[in-house]
């Protein structure tokens, strides 16, 4: 009974702060300030004092430091001629598949999602060259933003993954693991991607403009001579992950000297560009820590009701099978997705959800991948989704056109959140297999 | 002395802090000046970013080098630390905090002013009290010489330091834009492409 209230009044209060557009942060604070007022004992001090020791001791922290790393390896290449070299690179060599270069979108985000960690990067660094080169060769309008769109998402997927840097220091799993995790589900559903765009493009060829003039082998090679090193620079950092070589704060390090280095040799390195990556940086990852001191006082306050043992035991009582939790978490999540940002959803839900898939027996490192599909899924679905948005930004569609053509690829994500569920080795392969991690 | 600093510091920090947010509101030269404070921590937090990496190297460095650097992971947890509370206010400045738009980018005219005036409210009370809360964390830990625990023994009240000083510019930042907004300055639009862009 003494549950029921203390739920009510924590999502009473959450959802009365985040609704009326208080910062994500500022909200959480607030909500976990309510909370032990109400439900814990001690003045107004002494939660003032516990919650500075939860924010000092989550802010100092050894294993966020990953995070502005990769966020500002990510603004460096994001400065860089890549997009361009991206799509001169990628086009020679999809010109035979059918749906030809609709795939360089998908492939471009693929590549681009293991550079950066974030989604809307990806969808605006990829688009930005490959949407007015499709238009021009006339490709089909709904697929070239719809297969951006879709593959955009990979970003949060394909490590390095800002959204798996917060969900691990979260429920205090291996960053590591994470990342080696996301990398054979993100090639699964790149190729389911361009799966649907051959299926499609086979069922209509007449909306398919004609092949690009066939060209010699060492041309085509020598377009894409400029996409050799980032892609050396993708197996460094995540081929030292993996061999147990470092740690992912370490790979991030590298990541930000590669991506210094590549955008130097390339020429777009100067002071403007070196500045305006990093003051992006460190916006983006103060923006998160933000969040994260909010979660992190959130979470102890919660705890002080025992609230999500509470709900866990209630949710066990009802003796859901695997599945059916799974199921019933995917809704859950889709649906929060489509009010709240991805990262925000993760740290608000984690120290609820987290006995709740305990108790059910389920993996934390593949829960984490099953999440990041999941919340994937939310990006493209209105009326919150950020792809959506850069898209709208994009290509001047209105925002429910963008969603319309993304649907399709939000049914195929449905498939790869499907396929996760019954071959759970998709996720866990790798990881099992990996050297043990260097510290 | 040291017991009137834990007694009377925090609150009489918050209250100095109040007290510029509201000069900055009212007074051009303090606005300026207020300005120029938000842009310096939002720089000195990209410098503790560039600190975290070279710190980084130096671990990697010393594992290399078999050379054993004690405390080098605990000060990169510092400079995280530091690097986050000293940008709050200036990524605060460029409304790269998230927040939840649905409704009120929704509204419009007078229903809208009202909206951010009870959100600027709301957060400068939470910021008001990080700070307050914050400046005593820092006190009592210099007044108990609390050390780390871990292998860099430092004390706490050192790196604390800068966690109260990015919360204080942050209460500062939020007051100061809260009594903006009251006396009638533009409110804008939320949805900023440019936070997007480089978020999620």
């Amino acid at each position: 009974m003494e549950h029921i209230y203390a739920t009510v009044v924590f999502l009473g209060v959450l959802l009365f702060l985040l609704g009326s557009g208080i910062w994500v942060g500022f909200s959480l604070i607030g909500v976990a300030f309510t909370g032990m007022m109400l439900f814990a004992p001690g003045t107004f001090g002494q939660i003032g004092d516990r919650m500075m020791t939860v924010i000092w001791s989550s802010s100092a922290s050894w294993t966020l430091t990953a995070l502005p790393l990769f966020i500002w390896m990510g603004e460096i290449l994001f400065r860089t001629r890549l997009s361009e070299d991206l799509f001169k690179g990628l086009s020679p060599w999809m010109n035979r598949l059918p749906g030809r270069l609709l795939h360089t979108n998908i492939i471009g985000c693929t590549i681009f999602a293991a550079i950066s960690g974030s989604s809307a990067a990806t969808v605006a660094t990829v688009g930005k060259m490959s949407i007015p080169e499709l238009r021009a060769r006339k490709y089909p309008e709904d697929l070239v933003i719809g297969t951006l769109s879709g593959a955009g998402t990979l970003g949060l997927l394909i490590p390095p993954s800002i959204i798996l840097i917060v969900y691990g220091v979260t429920v205090n799993q291996s960053i590591s693991k994470l990342f080696i995790a996301g990398v054979v589900p993100g090639i699964v559903l790149a190729s389911l991607f361009m799966a649907y765009v051959m299926g499609w493009s086979l069922l209509r060829p007449s909306r398919m403009p004609p092949a690009e003039p066939r060209r010699p082998f060492r041309e085509k090679l020598g377009q894409s001579l400029y996409l050799i090193p980032v892609l050396l620079l993708i197996a460094g950092v995540l081929g030292s992950i993996y061999g147990g070589l470092a740690t992912a704060t370490e790979a991030a390090v590298f990541g930000v000297v590669g991506a210094l280095g590549l955008s130097a040799i390339q020429g777009s390195l100067s002071w403007e560009t070196f500045r305006e990556s990093l003051l992006g940086a460190t916006r983006t990852s103060a923006m998160i820590a933000l969040i994260l001191a909010g979660a992190a006082f959130l979470t102890l306050a919660m705890g002080f009701t025992g609230l999500p043992r509470g709900l866990a035991a209630w949710i066990a009582g009802f003796e859901l099978s695997k599945y059916e939790l799974i199921l019933a978490l995917t809704i859950f999540y889709i649906l929060l997705g489509c009010f709240l940002d991805g990262i925000s959803a993760v740290v608000l839900t984690m120290a609820i959800v987290e006995p709740m898939i305990l108790q059910a027996g389920i993996d934390l490192i593949w829960f984490g991948i099953f999440l990041v599909v999941v919340v994937e899924m939310a990006q493209i679905t209105p009326p919150i989704g950020f792809n959506l948005f850069v898209l709208q930004g994009m290509t001047g569609h209105n925002i429910g056109y963008v969603a319309k053509v993304s649907l399709p690829l939000f049914l195929v994500m449905v498939l790869a959140v499907f396929l996760i569920v019954v071959f759970p080795d998709i996720v866990m392969f790798l990881p099992d297999s990996m050297a043990r991690s260097a510290g | 002395m040291a017991d009137f600093i834990l007694d009377y510091g925090p609150l009489a920090a918050v209250f100095a802090a109040g007290g510029f947010a509201l000069a900055a509101a009212l007074a051009p030269a303090a606005a300026r000046a207020a300005a120029g404070l938000y842009r310096i921590c939002g720089l000195i937090g990209a410098c503790f970013l560039i600190l975290i990496g070279l710190l980084i190297l130096l671990e990697i460095g010393s594992r290399v080098a078999a050379v054993y650097v004690p405390g080098l992971k605990a000060y990169a947890g510092y400079s995280m630390a530091a690097s986050a509370f000293f940008a709050f206010a200036y990524t605060f400045g460029h409304r790269a905090h998230i927040r939840m738009s649905a409704i009120i980018g929704r509204l419009t005219g007078r229903a809208r002013r009202v909206a951010e005036i009870w959100c600027l409210a709301a957060a400068s009370f939470v910021t008001g009290f990080v700070c307050w809360y914050a400046v005593k964390l820092v006190a009592v830990s210099w007044d108990l010489e609390e050390v780390s625990e871990s292998t860099d023994r430092m004390l706490l009240w050192i790196p604390q330091t800068a966690l109260a000083l990015g919360a204080t510019v942050l209460f500062i930042c939020v007051l100061h834009r809260f009594v903006d907004v009251l006396r009638g300055a533009e409110i804008g639009d939320q949805r900023s492409a440019d936070a997007m862009a480089t978020v999620e």
